[in-house]
């Protein structure tokens, strides 16, 4: 078994297609968002024409989605934060699919091209600094001074706040591709050591590609989960500008 | 549905996200440095040396903050 663990997430376009010197091939990452958008518009269209009193599974399953990320915007950022709810929404509802669907063996999970995370991450980081300077003005650049900084540390507090800021959207766009790639390549490792153990020792490694896919299936949960808090928190901080540390905790 | 509630993946959460947030800002930190020392000033190492050392503090404070306020656990 020497095939290469990083090899599924090799891209091979099945269409070739440019326009202008812009190269917009189709492969399967870009079939697989087609696919993650059509299941969730499906799903949530689905489950919306009926709306009755006393849901339905779909419909409950709905609720509870939108209740949830409701939870979220309403505990990091307050009321005036529902104004991104569709924003959130959204981006929680891709990053969840997808990371759901891309561990459906042969799937591909879109969320494992670091590209794609960092689109999102400079987006939600873009989106708040355009927020804050829209609302607070050039006093928005007080964000990198903390409050109750004594004036001589003013020239370290400011390039350490600068860098801070900066790591934002790197960590935000890291982790999750980091967690994704990281989980495949380890199910695929322990895959291969059970398909070439045999049936003597195999069972072990296979057991274990089991218990990882369980692993796998709460990270896929738990990284949409932080990458929406985070993007709620970035998003809060624009508007909420130094208020956020006090009644946070 | 949301295993969030569950203390496990609430703490695995919060793990994974610190360890990113401390590699972030090193990472960020040396290359600001690095881009100083290389494009703008051609001041040998040390405009990588400090920005590690400021992306390391800086990466540990946002550790810290990230901790104190993770919402509810």
């Amino acid at each position: 078994m020497e095939e290469n663990p990083l090899h599924p997430f090799e891209l091979h376009n099945y269409i070739s297609v440019s326009i202008g010197g812009l190269d917009i091939s189709i492969n399967k990452a870009v079939i697989m968002m087609w696919v993650v958008v059509a299941l969730i518009t499906v799903l949530m269209v689905a489950a919306a024409s009926a709306r009755r009193l006393v849901p339905g599974k779909l419909q409950s399953l709905a609720e509870l989605l939108v209740d949830f990320i409701r939870a979220i915007i309403m505990d990091t950022m307050g009321k005036d934060g529902m104004r991104f709810f569709p924003l959130v929404a959204t981006l929680f509802l891709f990053i969840l699919f997808s990371n759901l669907l891309g561990l459906i063996p042969g799937a591909y999970t879109v969320t494992s091209q670091i590209i794609v995370t960092a689109a999102f991450a400079v987006m939600v980081y873009g989106l708040s600094l355009l927020m804050g300077f829209l609302i607070h003005g050039a006093k928005f650049l007080g964000i990198l001074v903390p409050p109750g900084t004594p004036g001589w540390l003013l020239p370290l507090m400011v390039p350490i706040e600068l860098i801070s800021q900066l790591a934002r959207p790197i960590s935000l766009a890291v982790r999750l591709f980091a967690n994704m790639t990281a989980g495949h390549v380890i199910l695929g490792v322990l895959f291969g050591l059970a398909v070439s153990g045999g049936l003597l020792i195999g069972w072990l490694p296979f057991a274990f590609t089991i218990a990882m896919n369980g692993l796998e299936l709460g990270i896929a949960f738990i990284q949409a989960y932080i990458f929406t808090v985070l993007t709620c928190v970035y998003l809060g901080d624009a508007f909420h500008l130094h208020g956020h540390e006090e009644h946070a905790h | 549905m949301p295993p969030t509630n569950d203390p496990f993946y609430a703490g695995l959460g919060q793990a994974l996200r610190i360890g990113t947030e401390l590699l972030a800002a090193l990472v960020v930190g040396g290359g600001l440095g690095w881009v100083l020392d290389a494009y703008l000033f051609a001041s040998g190492p040390w405009g990588m040396v400090i920005g590690l050392v400021l992306g390391a503090v800086a990466g540990v404070r946002n550790a810290y903050r990230a901790s104190q306020r993770w919402p509810k656990t």
